[in-house]
């Protein structure tokens, strides 16, 4: 067994840590945050440089057909500088989705433009119940003349305010129950989108289906259950990578602070209580890279049991929003403001926790012995 | 990364099974299946340390000059996992996973010669001589005095928490040989190749299981001879300390943590949630036991992990994080247990518990380990370095590397 990441991936975790940490300072990130889009052109276009774009895709599509590990490789320092660009939404939901769906040509046609940086996309799939499993979708999608007709709500769907491209997911409504996947362009008449922004800096937006027609070509397989799985499992450990950097940022920063914070005279680090929670902090992120480790190797063998993408999903959430928690409390008073980054590693831990089912329903999922993701 | 190195591990795995499946007496099946702590019913087990020595397979971990076995980490866990799920006795570590591997490291070619033959037979079971009634967290503090006179070195003061030194026939322990300078320099270790010396008195300490597992020695100007010293005069803090690496982590633990995961589910699943329906159906009971389940296999990760030579075992602090990771979720596995048993739990049944005893359980075999195991693994937090010292390492390290 080997678990650490080859040459190839190293070098460009080192290429993208060196570029975040020289172009995307606290303060730089605060700004884009601040803005109408919060994300920028400049590093997109740096991204699409350094072949990230198309990293998970087939070279069929113009990818360079990397694998998860090589995703969490890169997402690791994602998290730990807290990167806010859409790349889970654009590249790893909709861009992934999208070649999940096979030889189809619209498919193909946003794939595409994903790649070569020039389109933004959205994954409509969660609805708001709290599970990211596809046998709860109930948007519906009927038959209607030449195409399909689409009714339903979407919730928190990340990048949907930016996105050129819809990617949905929604029951068909012939008798099969089959899970359809289709491209709905956002200017389509009936698509509802109520853009917000998130607690952890993102765009995203509720969208709403009121009969909205789309064509028959733009239904990408009527059988999209498998394909959404695989899609999301990757996404989790993508996903989850980013927690794990977040948390070792985390650690690393409330070490820091404990060790020169001086109180009664002495560096906070020096009471029991505090350097307890350190210690836990630091099992907490022993606990969830192992497993983030492990959990990608596996997946990237192709041999990632719905079980291990659950624990992976829990222990990231629960342990994730555990660390973030005491990173708060250990930084005292300036961990509860605006202006440290503590505070904004803890919201996106809770992000992550909440997104494809919280850690309470993925843990529940383990105890039962049958996960369902 | 790379899950597939190395040789077929099927047919590894159907070779293990085999011989497990075949070798063990029932008697050695039996205690398996009643064990309720870390140091297993003791005939049985010795005897079966035995069985597997004769195989070659008693000392995994060992380097293979020494008797190890030439397998790589994924055979190991092949090895751990067909092991555990056959409810058989864990051996005791004090000989395989402390005391020889210290030996091999530390120990004098004499030293070696003499005792490691035993240890990997399963002839010599030696217990630990560490902590005295002054002396537990503060190990370094420890009194038991060693003074030299002529070849030998004359033992006088008292040792504790002497895991089963009634049953034992060997002793490594460390003495105080000075008191100028820091207390650290001041210590020596020490190996007693026979308790059944002259001043030397043993009584066992029942615990709150009911079992007299632990054990208080008394010295009263025991003789052992100076050869017996492992290291340097006055320098066995630094051999204690490289112990104590062995004893907290590299370990494969996990297996036997996910034998608990088992047995809780199939007990529950035979059992009546007190709002009806299955226990294994109620939600709060599958929550509970999934996040126990999800730590367990992150301590299986760290494990794997760590065996294949990943960095992430490399932080000085590691071994501190896998001892309380460990210790915790045996807690935690074993309150779950105790939790399912309910009031069966607590009815008091130490005959049914011997091994051979021929009384029968009141209940099932569940209901009969589940409150002992759960009262015996209150001391996994406090053995080996409290919790609260594991903590302070951690914490110290972080400051320190940061």
């Amino acid at each position: 067994m080997d678990f650490g990441f080859t040459d190839e991936q190293a070098l460009l975790r080192e290429s993208v840590t060196r570029y975040l940490e020289k172009n995307y300072s606290f303060e730089a990130r605060r700004a884009l945050v601040r803005s109408d889009r919060p994300f920028s052109p400049e590093v997109w276009a740096t991204f699409t440089e350094l072949g990230l774009l198309g990293l998970p895709f087939p070279e069929g599509v113009g990818g360079l057909g990397g694998s998860v590990v090589d995703v969490v490789a890169i997402a690791e320092p994602f998290g730990e500088h807290l990167l806010v660009e859409p790349y889970l939404p654009t590249i790893l939901l909709a861009g992934r989705a999208l070649a999940a769906a096979g030889e189809h040509p619209v498919a193909r046609d946003w794939l595409a433009r994903i790649v070569a940086g020039d389109a933004h996309g959205a994954l409509a799939h969660e609805e708001g119940r709290g599970t990211p499993d596809p046998a709860r979708v109930a948007t519906r999608c009927r038959r209607s003349g030449d195409g399909y007709r689409l009714d339903g709500e979407k919730r928190l769907v990340l990048g949907a305010a930016h996105a050129d491209v819809l990617v949905v997911t929604a029951r068909i409504d012939d008798g099969t129950g089959g899970l359809a996947l289709l491209v709905v362009e956002p200017g389509a008449s009936g698509v509802r989108i109520t853009p917000f922004r998130t607690i952890d800096g993102r765009s995203a937006a509720h969208v709403g289906f009121d009969a909205v027609e789309v064509p028959a070509e733009h239904c990408l397989t009527t059988d999209a259950h498998a394909a959404i799985t695989a899609t999301l499992a990757d996404a989790v450990v993508a996903l989850a990578a980013e927690g794990v950097g977040a948390m070792t940022a985390l650690l690393r920063r409330t070490a820091e602070y404990a060790a020169t914070r001086k109180q009664f005279g002495v560096p906070i680090a020096g009471f029991q209580a505090v350097a307890h929670r350190l210690a836990d902090m630091r099992i907490a992120c022993t606990k969830a890279r192992a497993t983030l480790l492990r959990t990608a190797a596996l997946a990237e063998a192709g041999r990632a049991a719905p079980r291990d993408i659950s624990v992976l999903k829990a222990q990231v959430g629960r342990l994730g929003r555990a660390v973030g928690e005491a990173a708060v409390q250990t930084h005292g008073g300036v961990g509860t403001t605006d202006e440290l980054a503590v505070g904004h590693y803890l919201k996106r831990l809770l992000a992550i926790d909440a997104m494809f089912g919280d850690s309470e329903y993925h843990l529940r999922l383990v105890g039962a012995g049958t996960p369902a993701v | 990364m790379d899950l597939d190195s190395g040789p077929d591990l099927d047919a590894f795995r159907r070779e293990v099974a085999e011989f497990l499946d075949t070798a063990p007496t029932d008697a050695i099946r039996e205690a398996g299946r009643k064990t309720t702590s870390v140091f297993a019913p003791f005939d049985e087990t010795m005897a079966w340390h035995r069985i597997l020595a004769r195989k070659g397979w008693a000392a995994p971990g060992w380097p293979v000059e020494h008797g190890g076995v030439d397998w790589t980490v994924e055979q190991r866990f092949v090895f751990t996992e067909e092991y555990c799920r056959r409810d058989l006795p864990p051996l005791l570590p004090n000989g395989l996973k402390m005391i020889g591997p210290l030996l091999i490291d530390l120990g004098t070619e004499e030293q070696k010669r003499r005792h490691l033959p035993g240890i990997l037979a399963g002839d010599d079971y030696w217990t630990q001589g560490y902590s005295e009634p002054g002396a537990g967290s503060d190990l370094a503090s420890l009194s038991c005095a060693a003074v030299p006179d002529g070849d030998d070195y004359v033992i006088t003061g008292s040792k504790i928490w002497t895991t089963l030194a009634h049953r034992a026939n060997r002793m490594f322990m460390l003495v105080r040989t000075s008191t100028a300078g820091k207390k650290q320099q001041g210590i020596t270790f020490l190996l007693l190749d026979r308790l059944d010396l002259p001043g030397l008195r043993i009584r066992p300490i029942v615990g709150l299981d009911g079992f007299p597992e632990q054990c208080e020695v008394f010295f009263d100007e025991v003789r052992v001879p100076q050869s017996a010293r492992v290291g340097a005069e006055n320098d066995g803090w630094t051999v204690a300390k490289h112990l104590l690496s062995h004893e907290r982590g590299g370990s494969t633990g996990s297996p036997w943590l996910d034998r608990f995961v088992r047995m809780i589910r199939a007990a529950a699943a035979e059992r009546t949630s007190p709002f009806g329906g299955v226990l294994a159906d109620d939600p709060v009971f599958q929550r509970d036991l999934g996040e126990l389940e999800a730590d367990v296999a992150s301590m299986r990760h760290i494990e794997e992990l760590a065996i294949s030579g990943h960095p992430i075992a490399d932080d000085p602090s590691f071994p501190s994080v896998n001892k309380t990771v460990n210790s915790e979720l045996t807690q935690r596995l074993t309150t779950l247990m105790a939790r399912v048993s309910g009031l069966e739990g607590l009815a008091l049944q130490l005959d049914a518990l011997g091994i051979g005893s021929g009384t029968a359980p009141l209940g099932d075999d569940f209901d009969l380990v589940s409150m002992p195991y759960y009262l015996n693994s209150r001391a996994a937090s406090i053995y080996a370095g409290t919790n609260e010292v594991q903590r302070d390492l951690i914490a110290r390290s972080l400051v320190a590397g940061r």
